[in-house]
């Protein structure tokens, strides 16, 4: 390990309602490949996007090859030598290899371009990379590791000097990520600094020179990774501090009716034989990393997207959905993950909104009655407390907690007995999260179902009676909540990660 | 807002709808002002000619921007329905009634195919429409043998009555009619179900479809209106100007989709204003009435509508932008 080539100090970023760095400090050595680690929404992507300009910091300052800096924007973060490769690759599928990495600085002959230099230029990176991709065949043409691979090519055509990982490996097989790891040896013996984001402990280990670990947008700590062990790692992500109680028990009867019945459902990479059950007045608990097929296998129940096999049984009964019109007649409601975009039409109102699902309660003849359409949107107003002059209000003129709640409005006034709460609190502030956890437990004692997929620990087990983990499209675990602890936890949220 | 207490009847009309109607009076003054016998019931009555089967169009292709869609192929929809219909009548002898009867079902089955295409195969309205249109134009053509088709004269005994629909001893029946559709459309598109769904899907289809609502089937709808209203527009483009020729309408696509956003419906979709329509309609018919009488071909009123749908449209972004 060299000397510092970057360091980053005390750099804090707030959002609205969200304070999502927190005096970070994060330094990277040449020639060592450091992993920056978290839960999901610790902080780590923020940082890496103050640090190539996607964001601007509140305050701190970023020391790079000993003076100091601020990178407005990507590019300039790029040109000065501090690369990010993505998770999703940002190639133009139809252009060559070659003509992928010189985008926006092709190489001139007059007029044109010179592919016959850009080809030869992007042959040289690959010899220094040690890999075998033609720099003439089209991008599309490619498989996905060969594609991070030519990512990894133009970065270094940079000149890069830093370059961060994120999540490289998610979409990788195993000998494509023994391939990059031969890249990313190479490059840290070149004495390039390499920041690798990953939830994979055991990459970590393998790669891995340093750890820093980041939770709830503040620096924990860095470790050296020879002389750690998997559980400090996790220690240090999850924290010994717990903010809510945990919920002590169950408190739902052993012998409660089965109300969703899910077997060996199917739908792509990210839902893989999947089944479970839903006991009346339950909140099932559904916990996983970012990406581990929760939402997915939601939306396959709720008929969002198709399903290519398995069976759903309400109430015992068999059903057949195949849209969410289907699964709204069975009495399953969605809160979508997105709300802005899954789940209300913002430039309508809280009154409109309320009723989408049930309009058909609301029709005098043909016309819509919207006295009794106020006047039932108003009670659930008053209900749910939500904060608004009038049920006339634009939904777009309320707060996310707010919105979330005409949301759940929508599904009260359809009747729905099963609920799926899909991360209903994100991007919510703290009070209105509390009237969000206190309106659950009431739909529950009322007799209704939840789903509650979150990935957020504490809130998995502030709220669940039992917690179901999914990795990578299949169920890895099912934990009754007096069991259930953080560490069990992500110990199954990561059980399926092998390199 | 403070301070100044908004009647309310200037929030119901809205505002922009206020303004919209006085650029039309002043525009109608300033024509009477400065071109010599302009102010009278002929120049009146050509105008309503030029609105009513225009006005048509426009509604129905409200409905369709509401979903957040486009028809580009209401035009020589419109023509293929005077021409299909008026051949039945004039070659085939086909009985006036049902003639025009032929022009709606023409209309509407244009509805239904551009609709289920841009519904159910997912095909973008934009592809779907202009495809549509040529096929509008051929089918004309191919049923009429290219021949332009004359429909009857008002003193015609048997067939003249159907003139009757745009005016009677110089009464603008058309007006009323129109305005009559309009009110229905109006209660349509805020008072039904089928109106608030279509403004909701053009405004977030994804929620709406998550909500458990059968969006193919009422984004079907919206064009199913639209061409259904081409069909009418169709008999009243015949009753006002008799001859119909294969291989044109597409001009009117422009006119009516300008009259349409001039009115405060948002090409964004989600928003839509049928009295809007109405009022872009008649300043789009005084505008073109006004340029022949100055003196000017149709082409320079093909130049004007271009700009008016632009300008609209830019207005309609900007407005967006600042409220977000």
């Amino acid at each position: 390990m060299g000397e510092i080539i970057l360091e980053m100090k005390q750099i804090d970023k707030s959002f609205p309602g969200v304070h999502a760095l927190d005096h970070v400090d994060f330094a990277v050595r040449k020639g060592e490949v450091h992993a920056l680690m978290g839960e999901n929404g610790a902080g780590k992507s923020t940082l890496m996007k103050v640090l190539t300009g996607i964001y601007s910091k509140d305050s701190g300052s970023i020391v790079y090859e000993g003076r100091e800096v601020a990178f407005h924007n990507p590019r300039e973060a790029q040109e000065a030598g501090v690369v990010i490769v993505h998770q999703e690759l940002n190639m133009v599928g139809h252009l060559t290899v070659a003509q992928n990495i010189f985008i926006g600085r092709e190489f001139k002959k007059g007029v044109g371009i010179d592919d016959k230099r850009m080809n030869e230029e992007a042959a040289k990176l690959f010899e220094r990379l040690r890999i075998h991709i033609d720099p003439t065949e089209t991008m599309s043409k490619l498989t996905v590791g060969k594609q991070q691979m030519c990512e990894i090519a133009k970065a270094i055509s940079h000149d890069a000097k830093v370059i961060v990982f994120d999540e490289p490996s998610a979409a990788l097989t195993e000998t494509e990520i023994e391939e990059l790891f031969k890249i990313i040896r190479d490059l840290r013996e070149q004495g390039l600094g390499i920041v690798y984001i990953s939830h994979r402990m055991d990459e970590i280990k393998v790669i891995t020179d340093r750890v820093t670990v980041m939770r709830d947008g503040c620096y924990v700590g860095t470790l050296i990774t020879e002389e750690c062990t998997k559980d400090d790692i996790i220690n240090m992500m999850v924290g010994r501090v717990i903010y809510e109680d945990p919920k002590a028990k169950s408190r739902v009867a052993p012998d409660a009716p089965v109300v969703l019945k899910v077997e060996h459902l199917n739908a792509g990479k990210m839902v893989q034989d999947v089944s479970f059950e839903l006991r009346k007045g339950e909140i099932l608990g559904f916990s996983g990393l970012m990406g581990a097929g929760r939402t997915e296998t939601a939306r396959a129940i709720f008929g969002a997207d198709e399903k290519e096999s398995g069976e759903v049984f309400v109430n015992g009964k068999k059903v057949d959905i195949r849209t969410p019109q289907d699964a709204v007649k069975c009495g399953i409601g969605y809160l979508s993950e997105d709300r802005k975009r899954f789940g209300i039409v913002v430039q309508k109102t809280i009154a409109e909104n309320s009723t989408m699902a049930s309009l058909k309660r609301f029709m005098k003849g043909p016309f819509i009655d919207k006295r009794q359409e106020r006047t039932a949107t108003q009670a659930y107003v008053d209900s749910l407390a939500t904060k608004t002059p009038s049920v006339d209000q634009l939904v777009v003129n309320l707060s996310g907690g707010n919105q979330q709640k005409v949301v759940i409005a929508k599904w009260l006034i359809r009747n729905c007995d099963i609920l799926i709460f899909d991360e209903p609190t994100r991007g919510i502030d703290v009070g209105a999260k509390n009237e969000i956890y206190k309106l659950m437990n009431r739909l529950v004692e009322e007799g209704k179902s939840i789903i509650m997929i979150s990935s957020e620990m504490t809130e998995i087990l502030r709220m669940s009676d039992r917690i179901l983990v999914m990795c990578e499209g299949k169920k890895t675990g099912e934990i009754a909540i007096e069991e259930a602890s953080q560490e069990a936890i992500m110990n199954m949220a990561t059980r399926e990660i092998q390199v | 807002m403070q301070g100044m207490k908004q009647n309310s009847l200037v929030k119901k009309i809205g505002i922009n709808r206020i303004v919209l109607c006085g650029v039309l009076l002043l525009m109608y003054a300033l024509f009477c002002t400065f071109i010599k016998g302009f102010f009278g019931t002929a120049r009146i009555m050509n105008i309503l000619n030029y609105a009513y089967f225009l006005g048509f169009l426009s509604l129905g292709v409200t409905f369709v921007i509401a979903t957040g869609g486009i028809d580009f192929s209401i035009g020589p929809v419109m023509f293929c329905a005077a021409l299909i219909s008026g051949y039945c009548l004039t070659v085939h002898g086909v009985p006036m009634a049902l003639s025009l009867f032929i022009s709606i079902l023409v209309g509407f089955l244009f509805g239904v195919f551009n609709g289920y295409l841009v519904a159910f195969w997912n095909v973008p309205p934009f592809i779907v429409s202009m495809a549509s249109m040529n096929i509008a134009k051929g089918l004309a053509s191919v049923f009429t043998k290219t021949q332009s088709v004359s429909w009857p004269q008002a003193a015609d005994e048997v067939n003249g009555w159907f003139r009757g629909l745009v005016k009677v001893n110089g009464f603008p029946t058309g007006l009323v009619i129109l305005l009559a559709v309009a009110v229905v459309c109006a209660i349509v598109l805020n008072k039904t179900h089928a109106g608030r769904y279509i403004l909701s899907l053009g405004s977030n289809k994804e929620a709406v479809r998550l909500s458990g609502v059968n969006v193919k089937k009422w984004e079907m709808l919206a064009y199913i209106l639209c061409g259904t209203l081409a069909g009418i527009a169709a008999i009243f483009f015949v009753a006002a100007y008799t001859t119909v020729q294969p291989g044109y309408g597409d001009s009117y696509n422009n006119e009516a989709i300008a009259g349409c956003v001039m009115g405060g419906t948002s090409m964004a979709g989600g928003t839509a204003s049928i009295g809007g329509a109405m009022i872009g309609v008649f300043i789009i018919a005084l505008l073109q009435e006004g340029i022949l009488a100055l003196g000017f071909n149709k082409n320079y009123q093909l130049i004007i509508t271009g700009l008016i749908v632009i300008v609209a449209v830019y207005v309609d972004i900007v407005m967006r932008r600042r409220k977000n």
